[in-house]
């Protein structure tokens, strides 16, 4: 019953998300075939305006969007004459969901390691080494680290190829300029949660009964210190997983992080609106994942909808 | 505790230690001496389709997988290429080209028939190609593709397979020209009746020029190789071209200073200084020109002499020297250097329209004011579109007009499609725009500010100019041609609805490791004839 429910909402949630992108959309000023060459005749604009369904009114147009929607049709590319949306989203989704992959490990396995690590060192050297290197990672931002990267690693040194796409050794670089932001936090949000849990009178009983202070920390701090890390964990991998614009940018990947800003400054209407569809669906189910995963982690959640 | 902690330690140590095993030898630079290079195309071709490709980036892969009738040679000269021989007709009104022995990349022949459906199809209203007016040319060509007329009367007609009859609206002394364009390419009739998307990956696209797609990694990379159908094969000693797209200027050049590409264009302009000097560096020139357009409907600029005096008062040479810094030329006319004519280069015929005289410019906004009466200046606002290079000429443009010319300029920017709304509808006194001519000749040029052209936004119309203009299209001969665009030219910098700013030009790093590239003044360099030395 629960499942139902919640998959009823994150559908009425989608169709909230494509009604106010299509108004918003359509309400700002310029025109997708302006362009400085404006050469056209009025009959070939007319005629090119047919193709995309734009000369008819908003509501019949917005009608018409959703029809194609419901069959998963995201509709033809103004700005792409050969490839429409879903192949767009099809060729490039994969680039920026390894690329995503990676960097959600790397944030996750060194982020929880350094938020340990700094929690049980609780105000040692090792803590503030830990944090300082966090707030480095929070307040360098990624087109500065990704050029540092490749001037070192790969100008420099040689180790990897400076961008472009095709080899593991291509994903290296982006991955890491990628996933320190993300990292950082992790750590500090762990470290909070790592101390507060530490904290807590069952973990002294545990000490006090002398149980091994590893079973201690990986049964009961780790894992009560996890639940607030993982409501952090959804967004977060939507955000990895569907591509960045920066990152994507400066090393050349042929992800679709680049769609979500592009389309706007062509005003390539199915493309705003088929990027912005794609990835709240992939927030709304990973945050799904992130509730039943609660459940896992903490058997004391029960999942249920609200008023129940 | 402490050995918890020091097993973490231990994690955090060794994985990256693991991750960088391996990352040493890597796979870039294959330099070797076979013939292929690497090029940066800096984004993804938006079509490869000949009849649905309307920029430079598609157009640049485009001429080196197509042939037309016409072609440009090594020296950048237009000569005969799928036609062999070609007749014209006393009127000059229709052409009967012979075509030669061509084959498609897939061995099927290049027929009149596919000249003839490629041509028919770009007019073809469903086909929604932007660039079908550039077939305006031919005869009934816009009425059906306007919707007013039949395909059976457009002007093109395949008599048998080797035979291709052109007729024209009139006589059009470029026609050679238009013919070497992509828009004029032929498309595998067949191939592209058989898939709709055939020129969307590369398993589908057929060519009949120097080279035949191999690979297409969208929004990644995209190769070619030599097409072994080719009529003209054995001139192409280039194996393989591939172009990468990226698109962050300190990327591509990181990417060339490690050998990953063998030429890039548009260096980022912090290291164009520290490249100057360098063997790789290049500078060509760019046919088009950097504008501000006036709006004749709005004062001040109502008045020509405020448009002249503005014109007058800026320091072209500063502008380019010191705030674009990638070799442009200052302008003082609209039709950039690079047009061959019977006497030589179209601009050098001509001296500058005017002088940079900030004190003959002052004397010219004091007639005006008088002529119209105003006390002061009507204030002025410069509009460009959002862009720190735009931003940084515009400030510079401001403070010389201040200083040159005591006049108070504000700046307004917009983002680009806006900004073009904007300025369609006429919403500014003075605005930045900029124009690229798709054929070296000064018609695409001149043609901007027709009166009824949909890029003129100054509402400047002179029927003298527009007279002009429409006698240059039908004039034969050459020298005449260039002599009445000349005069055309000069109405129109008399009137000034505009005011030049600088030429554009393209700068370059090339590998020394090649030799044969040519570098056309509007397109990107040629690379069929590249040989790596």
């Amino acid at each position: 019953m629960y499942i139902v429910k919640r998959i009823l909402t994150m559908l009425l949630t989608i169709w909230v998300i494509t009604t106010l992108t299509f108004i918003i959309m359509h309400s700002i000023p310029g025109d997708p075939f302006a362009s400085d060459a404006d050469v056209l005749p009025e009959e070939v604009l007319a005629n090119m305006r047919a193709k995309f369904n734009l000369d008819e009114p908003l509501p019949v147009q917005y009608v018409l969007y959703l029809k194609d929607l419901a069959q998963f049709d995201l509709g033809p590319s103004i700005q792409s004459e050969t490839r429409d949306v879903n192949t767009l989203i099809a060729d490039g989704f994969p680039a920026s969901a390894v690329l995503g992959l990676q960097s959600l490990v790397i944030a996750l396995v060194f982020g929880l390691l350094l938020g340990i690590i700094a929690a049980l060192n609780h105000n040692g050297i090792l803590d503030y080494a830990s944090m300082g290197f966090a707030i480095l990672g929070i307040s360098i931002p990624s087109f500065i680290l990704a050029p540092l990267l490749i001037n070192y690693f790969a100008v420099d040194w040689g180790m990897f190829p400076v961008a472009s796409w095709g080899t593991w050794q291509h994903t290296i670089l982006p991955s890491v300029a990628l996933a320190t932001a993300p990292l950082a936090i992790v750590a500090r949000f762990m470290r909070s949660s790592m101390l507060e849990v530490m904290n807590q009178n069952y973990i002294k009983t545990a000490d006090a009964k002398g149980l091994a202070i590893t079973g201690i920390v990986i049964k009961h701090g780790i894992r009560n210190a996890l639940i607030p890390v993982i409501s952090f964990i959804g967004p977060l991998a939507a955000f990895l997983l569907t591509g960045t614009f920066v990152i994507e940018k400066i090393f050349a990947i042929p992800g679709i992080g680049k769609y979500f800003v592009d389309s706007i400054f062509n005003r390539d209407f199915p493309v705003i609106l088929g990027t912005t569809i794609f990835f709240s669906t992939i927030l709304i189910v990973t945050l799904f994942l992130v509730d039943i995963s609660y459940r896992i982690v903490d058997p004391r959640i029960k999942l249920s909808s609200k008023g129940e | 505790m402490k050995k918890i902690i020091y097993s973490l330690l231990m994690v955090l140590t060794v994985i990256p230690f693991l991750a960088a095993c391996g990352g040493g030898e890597e796979s870039s630079g294959d330099g070797n001496s076979s013939q292929e290079i690497t090029v940066n195309a800096t984004s993804e071709p938006p079509s490869l389709d000949p009849a649905l490709a309307t920029d430079t980036t598609s157009g640049w892969v485009i001429d080196h997988l197509f042939e037309g009738l016409y072609r440009k040679n090594k020296s950048g000269e237009i000569e005969p290429a799928i036609a062999e021989e070609t007749e014209v007709s006393e009127d000059k009104r229709t052409y009967t080209f012979t075509l030669r022995d061509a084959k498609w990349s897939n061995g099927d022949p290049v027929t009149a028939g596919d000249f003839e459906y490629a041509w028919k199809r770009i007019l073809n209203p469903e086909t929604g190609s932007s660039f079908a007016f550039y077939l305006y040319y031919l005869k009934g060509a816009e009425a059906y593709n306007k919707g007013d007329g039949s395909v059976e009367d457009v002007g093109v007609t395949a008599v048998d397979d080797k035979t291709l009859k052109l007729e024209l609206k009139e006589p059009t002394g470029f026609i050679e020209k238009l013919l070497s364009f992509w828009s004029y390419y032929p498309v595998n009739q067949s191939v592209v009746e058989e898939n709709e998307n055939w020129a969307a990956e590369a398993d589908g696209l057929v060519s009949n020029g120097a080279y035949a797609m191999n690979t297409w990694e969208h929004d990644n990379e995209l190769s070619v190789t030599k097409n072994d159908e080719y009529w003209d094969k054995d001139n192409i000693n280039m194996e393989k071209i591939t172009w990468k797209m990226v698109n962050d200027a300190t990327t591509y050049y990181q990417m060339y200073k490690s050998g990953e590409l063998d030429m890039i264009h548009t260096l980022p302009i912090d290291v164009i200084s520290s490249e100057k000097d360098s063997e790789d560096f290049k500078i060509k020139p760019y046919f088009g020109t950097y504008m501000y357009m006036f709006n004749v409907d709005k004062e001040p600029f109502t008045n020509p002499k405020v448009r002249k005096a503005f014109a007058m008062a800026i320091d072209r040479e500063s502008i380019t020297e010191e705030i674009a810094q990638g070799g442009e030329t200052p302008a003082y006319a609209f039709v950039p250097k690079g047009v061959d004519t019977p006497n030589g280069d179209f601009r050098e015929q001509k001296e500058n329209y005017f002088d940079e005289d900030y004190e003959d410019a002052k004397q010219l906004i004091e007639e005006a004011k008088e002529e119209e009466g105003w006390d002061e200046l009507p204030s002025v606002e410069l509009m460009y579109n959002t862009s720190d290079n735009h931003k940084k000429i515009a400030e510079g443009v401001q403070e010389m007009l201040k200083q040159n010319l005591g006049v108070n300029v504000t700046l307004n920017n917009q983002e680009w499609k806006t900004y073009l709304d904007t300025t369609k509808q006429g919403n500014f006194q003075m605005a930045r725009m900029g124009w690229i001519g798709v054929y070296v000749d000064p018609t695409p040029i001149l043609d901007y500010y027709l009166g009824d052209s949909p890029n003129n936004r100054t509402n400047w119309v002179n029927e003298k100019y527009d007279s002009l203009m429409a006698e240059s299209k039908e004039v034969q001969d050459e020298e005449e041609r260039m002599k009445i665009l000349h005069e055309a030219e000069d109405v129109l910098m008399e009137d000034m609805p505009f005011m030049p700013v600088y030429h554009y030009s393209q700068n370059f790093l090339t590998s020394t490791d090649f030799e044969g590239i040519v570098y056309p003044v509007n397109r990107y360099p040629d690379l069929r004839f590249a040989e790596r030395k």
